[in-house]
């Protein structure tokens, strides 16, 4: 494949001069082949930056309350491990669910981080109200829907981290069971337990502070 | 990082690479740690079948149930029993292959039961099969020749079966009659056995040299009176045999 570039990309490694892949270059290409192109001329990693930084943003500060400029540095550095380990990518995984992996990890890292230096005091979990919602009791208004929007009423953020992220990717991100187990790294039998879980989880809080369901 | 207001995410990113000359990380790492994690496996649960197999050897060869007959302390006989070294060779070996599979790209796919049950099963099949095969006995034999500290599976054995005075006696024969065995025991001392009214399995040989178990009384010194005999081994050969 031929690509037109202007003369001075190429000679960028001599002084550093950094560019980034017009996005109408970039629209031409498959992710992997993004990622193929990388490995030949660096500058091509930012197509997948671009590509991404929108919903990897949202997510990070869904996840984790961060502020802009936190969420932009744990991208940053998300991008950095992903670009250190792209050999390492299993490509019967897809794409997305990879990067997603990555940057959910350095978020929850960059999370736990923030809560131990006590900068994060936004956790009125009630454990007896985990303790009390049983594994397989069937929910009242079918699986996929909560009946609430998660973003609303700041519900979402009162809950634990482990049902939060499922809450987060299964109904925000919209991904699907297989997809949130190659993220998180879990059997999708524990995925969809846990989804159940956080569902009744968030009604029971959302019920707990008077919210009503539509 | 860099920080600079001005510069889009990507531009950040790319500056920082290139500044900081990141490379990735070269495919063969990523190759050599998986291939690793599966040798690690391979070699955990071929080692875990051996241990696996030694257990069932030694389970094999103990009496079990005499130790419920026994005055002496049950517990104390039981546990000196037990095959302590391989259940413990076992549960490292089991542990290492469960942790290879937990950490290979597809173990989270699997529960944590499937990962052991996975670790576990390739273990008991092949470890039946090394045990089928002779292999456990030849494998323990040498880790008694060659392994000071070990006490063996014949020798756990044999203090079960020399304690008389709860009449459990073993050892060899030296000379047969129609009334009475001579038979030296593993102390080396000699005892005359009353036979006449013992259960004998038709796999029990009387003869000169074999080794056999007695279970039975202490009627007065160096004299035992047999209410059953057992080949020493499963199949009633030789000791060292089996």
């Amino acid at each position: 494949m031929q690509l037109k570039f202007p003369l001075f990309w190429t000679s960028s490694n001599l002084n550093i001069i950094t560019m980034v892949v017009p996005k109408e270059i970039c629209d031409k290409y498959t992710e992997l082949q993004i990622l193929q192109k990388s490995l030949v001329v660096v500058d091509f990693f930012s197509c997948l930056y671009d590509r991404y930084e929108a919903r990897l943003m949202r997510y990070i500060k869904r996840l984790t309350h961060a502020t802009d400029v936190e969420a932009e540095d744990i991208l940053q550095e998300s991008f950095i491990q992903i670009w250190k380990n792209l050999h390492g990518f299993d490509q019967n995984l897809k794409l997305s669910s990879w990067i997603y992996r990555i940057v959910h990890n350095q978020a929850v890292s960059a999370f736990r981080k923030k809560k131990s230096f006590g900068k994060d005091e936004n956790q009125p979990w009630d454990n007896r109200l985990d303790a009390s919602i049983p594994d397989d009791a069937p929910l009242a208004d079918g699986e996929e829907a909560l009946g609430l929007d998660l973003n609303m009423h700041g519900v979402l953020e009162q809950m634990p981290l482990p049902y939060k992220e499922v809450l987060v990717l299964k109904f925000l991100e919209n991904m699907s069971y297989e997809e949130i187990s190659d993220v998180l790294k879990l059997p999708e039998g524990t995925v969809a337990t846990r989804i159940n879980r956080a569902k009744k989880a968030f009604r029971k809080l959302a019920e707990a502070q008077q919210i009503k369901f539509v | 990082m860099i920080k600079n207001k001005a510069m889009k995410g990507s531009e950040k990113l790319i500056e920082t690479i290139k500044q900081q000359a990141i490379q990735p990380a070269p495919k063969w790492q990523f190759q050599v740690k998986n291939g690793l994690l599966w040798t690690a496996f391979l070699l955990a649960a071929l080692l875990g079948a051996m241990a696996f197999s030694v257990i069932l050897f030694a389970i094999q060869q103990t009496d079990f149930n005499v130790v419920s007959h026994l005055s002496h302390s049950r517990l104390e006989l039981f546990l000196g029993l037990l095959p302590f070294v391989w259940i413990a060779l076992l549960v490292v070996f089991l542990a290492i292959a469960f942790y290879s599979i937990q950490h290979s790209r597809k173990g989270y796919k699997l529960t944590v039961a499937k990962q052991f049950g996975f670790s576990a099963a390739l273990s008991v099949l092949l470890g039946t099969l090394f045990f089928i095969g002779g292999g456990a006995h030849q494998l323990e034999h040498a880790f008694a020749v060659n392994v000071e500290i070990y006490e063996s599976i014949q020798q756990k054995k044999i203090k079960l079966w020399s304690i008389p005075e709860d009449g459990y006696l073993s050892g060899k024969i030296e000379a047969v009659n129609d009334d009475f065995i001579t038979l030296k025991d593993f102390n080396n001392q000699t005892w005359k056995v009353a036979y006449a009214a013992a259960f004998m399995p038709p796999v029990v040989r009387l003869e000169q040299g074999e080794t056999i178990k007695l279970i039975g009384k202490i009627t007065s010194k160096n004299e035992f009176k047999a209410e059953e005999i057992r080949p020493w081994g499963g199949r009633g050969k030789r000791m060292g045999g089996n």
